[in-house]
């Protein structure tokens, strides 16, 4: 149970294995136009076991109680993120997106990103996602399209996909506690003045005080601009009105003019589509043209 | 810095993170099917809240978690603008495929030929039911309508 120091080289062939079980996994998963149980069977251990190498190329966390719950969520995120992927049935890739959203909002919950748990939840499964699927039952057909059954270079995909996932791996296993030796951060009690308050340098006397609540074997850091101390969405709205009050406004203009854009959108498409249906001897942009 | 900075807790988001991004980069690399592409850039950008989060975390302030509040809106408005464009593809084409929209590739870039699927023996789903009582409604004309499956 004692913090491992990660050492790339002892833990090489684990991650190289990680990744060649990680493609012919996804290699095996993805639709490749033949609908076979074994093959499906075989991605899966495959699968599985890439997850058992990277769990294991895992950090210890310290207490248990977190480590526990930061592997289920993570478990439940990358695990339907996988299947959003390989899912015949766009239908069922959202569902498990949904599923992946929960995951990624318990990882934020762990990491101490309260409001951008709930968010996540709110604005990503609540909103973006139902609209989604209001589009898909728009516009799928009925039962499984030929073009849900097959990929686009599955091998390469999966392939490019694990290499990237392996060079991050180890550049994340290099990271190291040291201090920053090219450039040091400026100091963050002057340089939030907004979330100073008077308790700051009461926490800066006595850190293992103000972690009582929050994750005590993290330890860490304990300045009032700490996200993990108290009135967390309060001093978070002090921080995003505060010192990004301006890029608040670009993104609500931001926000109007995407609205704007895709109600024009929509109106100039139908009657596009419209002048088409009436002016049958124009050669259409449509279904004849695209083969 | 404070050296007991929890950083076993930063290099396993980070891990959780790449593996969210590499998995929608597979996704939006192969998969055909718009809307599954869609779903595939939101969930790399699921990968980087998660990293931006943990070095947040991992620093102790709240350069990640204001990051993350502006890429949920920009992925809110970037959905709406795609769906759109999405619909309007379907309305065109019949179809969410990505490659009934090959005329707009590279001219050095081959054509996407679709080959005869063998065909699915797709075993009818069974779902439960409830043991009929009283009286058998009339057959709804709406009935061929409905999809055997999604």
């Amino acid at each position: 149970m004692t913090p491992l120091s990660f050492d790339p080289l002892a833990s090489g062939p684990l991650l190289a294995g990680a990744v060649l079980a990680t493609v012919a996994s996804l290699w095996l998963l993805l639709p490749n136009g033949r609908d076979n149980a074994s093959t499906r069977w075989l991605g899966t251990l495959l699968g599985l076991a890439a997850l058992a190498a990277f769990i294991a190329t895992g950090r210890r966390l310290g207490g248990l109680g977190e480590e526990a719950v930061f592997l289920i969520v993570s478990l439940v995120a990358v695990i339907s993120a996988a299947a959003t992927i390989v899912s015949r049935s766009p239908v069922y890739a959202a569902i498990w997106f949904a599923l992946s959203l929960a995951g990624v909002a318990g990882v934020l919950l762990v990491l101490g990103a309260q409001f951008l748990g709930v968010a996540t939840i709110v604005v990503y499964a609540g909103a973006i996602l139902v609209m989604f699927l209001f589009v898909l039952m728009l516009a799928q057909p009925a039962g499984l399209a030929p073009y849900d059954r097959v990929s686009n270079e599955p091998f390469l995909s999966a392939l490019a996909g694990a290499v990237l996932l392996g060079v991050l791996s180890l550049s994340i296993g290099r990271l190291s506690a040291g201090p920053a030796t090219c450039c040091e951060l400026p100091s963050r009690g002057t340089a939030t003045p907004l979330t100073t308050t008077p308790s700051a340098a009461a926490d800066v006397a006595t850190p293992a005080a103000a972690n009582a609540t929050a994750a005590p074997a993290a330890g860490a850091i304990s300045t009032a601009t700490d996200p993990l101390a108290e009135n967390h969405v309060a001093r978070l709205g002090g921080e995003l009105f505060g010192r990004h009050l301006v890029a608040v406004e670009a993104a609500g203009v931001l926000l109007l003019v995407a609205l704007i854009g895709a109600i024009a959108v929509v109106s100039r498409g139908e009657a596009a589509l419209a002048a088409e249906a009436t002016a049958p001897t124009r050669p259409s942009a449509g279904r004849s043209a695209i083969r | 810095m404070n050296p007991t900075q929890s950083l076993p807790l930063l290099q396993n988001a980070l891990t959780v993170g790449a593996i969210l991004f590499s998995l929608g980069l597979v996704g939006i690399l192969t998969r055909r099917n718009l809307i599954v592409m869609f779903l595939a850039a939101e969930m790399m950008l699921q990968g980087i809240s998660v990293s931006l989060v943990a070095w947040s975390r991992y620093h102790g302030d709240w350069g990640g978690h204001v990051l993350v509040i502006f890429v949920l809106t920009v992925a809110a408005c970037e959905a709406a603008v795609a769906l759109v464009f999405v619909l309007q593809a379907f309305s065109r084409t019949g179809r969410l495929d990505a490659a009934a929209w090959q005329s707009l590739r590279e001219a050095n870039v081959a054509r996407t030929v679709d080959h005869e699927l063998p065909s699915i023996d797709t075993v009818p789903l069974r779902f439960p039911t409830l043991t009929p009582a009283g009286v058998l409604p009339p057959d709804d004309e709406n009935e061929p309508l409905q999809r055997e499956h999604v």
